[in-house]
């Protein structure tokens, strides 16, 4: 699934992640209590990390050196593996944005329904099943939550005007 | 102690509620367990934000419900399609497929529906007898001992977390490192915010659980266009009138199978993240090597079926036992057990089962009964089943999707939750992708604060580092993580090696030491008995090795 050249990648990205990090650690107060230092525990964690990550690097950089780069490299094949995944993300950001307006029932239902077409297709037979799909489970869940468990889920604007 | 079950007994078997939302939660593990891609873990996560407006023994109850339907739910599509629904099923399909296909399909699921059953009982005996017994035991540790188990879980977890342990290792360090973002325990100061306020609460445990596991696991579920769109399963089954007393017959027949299966599953259970998945292959390998008839083992061998079903149900058993008694997760589905029980205010240990008897013990009859319930329904269940697989992978991911927001909103109602598990998905998925184990991260960031909070303790009492190695247990521990560490070198050695032969023995040797210095008589005994056994089997196997 992976290759050299993507570990060697991931490593490096880790370093980088482990550094700023480690940077930020400086930032932590010190409140000049006895005892264990609120930035001791996450610097050892972080130099952990560290450690690893070049362990990772090192031992990819030699794979990579003596059996050369081992993958699939086109970068078409691999985006239209992660179609699906990217239209998730996607409308699961749109949902998010769009909470305060919407509201969980309506962004619900407009996120189901939204995904459930994406993928499954937009044909007239489709669109409609879909629209069931949405209303019916969201709705349902929606009962379930604020009826039965009590949870205040976001209104939304748009319900709150109606 | 009698009273005491017996008012934890009336709390969950007489309370009509309890037990029919325990009914309600078997159900959901059935089919969770029976669905391939969905996985018992899934299911408990799926679970928990219902359970925030119960009370924790109701809420715990239905989770229990989930845990016993899930490990007995995989048995179903395993067995009637050949493809496991979980991976501690796996071991099922080997013969309960072939059973199915010669035409005894309603013997093979009453074996396994039955092996589940008697295992699971048996896991639920040892865990009522055993747990209070190993809290006792960790009133002993201090906070040096609790750190190194810590540390041990992680090892242990990192070691069996498949080919690559250096990324196993990268994703345990990266859960302590999302455990650490937020204001410390200790002195309340702010690390990692970058200046916003919701960070600086730090990440909650479930919105983190839930976009790790649920949210990853459904993006890898409809990544495949096709596979996407077509129904869950593509073979599918006939409902299956069971034969439960030719069942339940063969499985007491076979009941040396029945009770080495179980153990097997009970101590891969205590072992910190061995779960299901392992103890199913390990107790199918062992009822393989004890049959006289090994032939028959891969076309539908009655022994075949009884070892793995009764080992995962009985892994339950031995994972909760760890978990009561010493907070310590004994796999996914425990750490995520182990959260629903923070989120009601409860913090297993040592002392849990003494200061909450009722709820612990309460846990424990909710196991027990969970079994029946499991029993009971699964003639329902596979009905069920049979209707869900007929519903494609995206219809049930982007509701499922949808659900996640609204049940992770739900825990403490703000939206930046749902933002983390959002945020935690992608992590999730993406590491998924690049190969990284998932299950040494979910423990780093289940023990994480544990682990910080105990090293503080430690270094607060006392100045002197030494204690870590000093301590019997403490020592035990840490040798007991080195083991762990050198354990997948030893599994892929050759087996004619002086280190293959020698890894065991010595190990034996090297943790009798700290046993030694326990000093109780009944330590030093094993301890004893540790050292002898190890040196008998280093003279030997030197002395084979010489000679060859």
């Amino acid at each position: 699934m992976t290759n050299n050249k993507t570990d060697i990648i991931i490593s490096v990205f880790l370093l980088c992640f482990s550094g700023i990090m480690i940077n930020d650690a400086s930032n932590i107060r010190d409140l000049g209590f006895e005892g264990m230092k609120a930035d001791a525990w996450p610097r050892v964690v972080l130099w952990l990390l560290v450690i690893i990550s070049s362990v990772m690097l090192g031992k990819s950089y030699l794979l990579f050196k003596t059996e050369g780069h081992v993958g699939n490299n086109n970068f078409k094949v691999n985006f239209a593996k992660f179609k699906n995944a990217l239209i998730c993300f996607g409308m699961f950001i749109f949902f998010l944005s769009t909470l305060d307006y919407l509201g969980m029932l309506l962004g619900g239902i407009v996120f189901v329904f939204g995904l459930l077409t994406f993928l499954g297709g937009f044909s007239p037979n489709l669109i409609f099943k879909h629209l069931t799909i949405s209303i019916l489970s969201i709705g349902f869940m929606w009962m379930i939550f604020t009826f039965g468990l009590r949870v205040m889920l976001p209104e939304g604007e748009i319900l709150r005007v109606w | 102690m009698f009273d005491i079950i017996l008012q934890a007994g009336a709390s969950v078997l007489l309370d009509p509620l309890t037990l029919g939302l325990m009914g309600i939660g078997t159900l959901a593990g059935l089919l969770a367990g029976a669905i391939p891609g969905f996985t018992i873990a899934m299911g408990v996560i799926l679970t928990l934000p219902f359970t925030f407006g119960m009370s924790p023994i109701q809420g715990l109850a239905t989770m229990m419900g989930v845990f016993v339907g899930g490990l007995s739910g995989g048995l179903m599509s395993g067995m009637l399609t050949g493809i496991p629904g979980t991976p501690s099923s796996v071991a099922t399909t080997f013969d309960g497929f072939p059973m199915v296909r010669s035409g005894k399909p309603g013997l093979a699921l009453g074996l396994g529906l039955w092996s589940s059953f008697f295992g699971g009982m048996i896991s639920a005996v040892i865990l009522v007898a055993l747990a209070p017994q190993l809290a006792f035991l960790g009133l002993e540790f201090g906070p040096w001992d609790y750190f190194a188990l810590i540390v041990f879980a992680l090892t242990i977890t990192v070691s069996l977390s498949g080919d690559n342990m250096v990324k196993g290792l990268i994703a345990g360090c990266l859960g302590l490192f999302a455990a650490c973002v937020g204001e410390d325990e200790i002195n309340g100061v702010a690390r990692f915010a970058f200046g916003s306020d919701h960070i600086r609460q730090g990440f909650a445990f479930l919105p983190v659980l839930i976009g790790l596991f649920a949210f990853s696991q459904l993006l890898s579920d409809v990544e495949d266009n096709v596979k996407a769109k077509s129904p869950l399963m593509a073979k599918t089954a006939d409902p299956v009138r069971v034969e439960h007393r030719k069942a339940i017959a063969l499985v007491i027949k076979n009941w040396i199978n029945l009770f080495r299966s179980s153990f097997i599953g009970i101590f891969t259970g205590i072992l910190p993240a061995a779960g299901g998945s392992i103890s199913n292959i390990l107790a199918y390998d062992q009822a393989k090597k004890a049959a006289p008839n090994r032939d028959e083992f891969g076309k539908g061998a009655v022994d075949g079926i009884i070892a793995p079903e009764s080992a995962n149900n009985a892994t339950a058993g031995g994972a909760l036992i760890m978990m009561m008694a010493l907070g310590i997760p004994g796999d996914i589905v425990t750490a995520v057990m182990l959260g629903a029980l923070m989120i009601h205010n409860i913090i297993p240990g040592p002392s849990f089962i003494q200061d909450e008897p009722l709820l612990a013990y309460g846990v424990f009859i909710a196991f027990f009964a969970a079994h029946f319930f499991m029993v009971g329904l699964q003639a329902f269940s596979l009905r069920l089943f049979l209707l869900v697989t007929r519903i494609p992978m995206y219809v049930l991911a982007s509701v499922i999707l949808a659900y996640c927001a609204i049940g992770v909103f739900a825990l403490h109602n703000i939206t930046f939750d749902i933002w983390v598990m959002f945020g935690f998905g992608v992590i999730g998925y993406f590491m998924r992708k690049l190969g990284f184990p998932l299950a040494p991260m979910i423990l780093g960031v289940v023990l994480g604060k544990l682990a910080e909070l105990n090293i503080a303790r430690a270094i607060g009492t006392s100045d002197d580092y030494f204690l870590f190695v000093t301590r019997p247990w403490s020592l035990f521990f840490i040798l007991m993580a080195i083991v762990s560490i050198i354990f997948p070198f030893y599994q892929n050695a050759n087996k004619d090696s002086m280190f293959s032969k020698l890894y065991v023995p010595i190990c034996m040797m090297v943790l009798s030491f700290p046993l030694f210095l326990m000093g109780s008589p009944v330590r030093m005994i094993i301890a004893a008995i540790l050292l002898l056994a190890g040196s008998y089997f280093v003279y030997k196997r030197t002395t084979t090795l010489q000679v060859t």
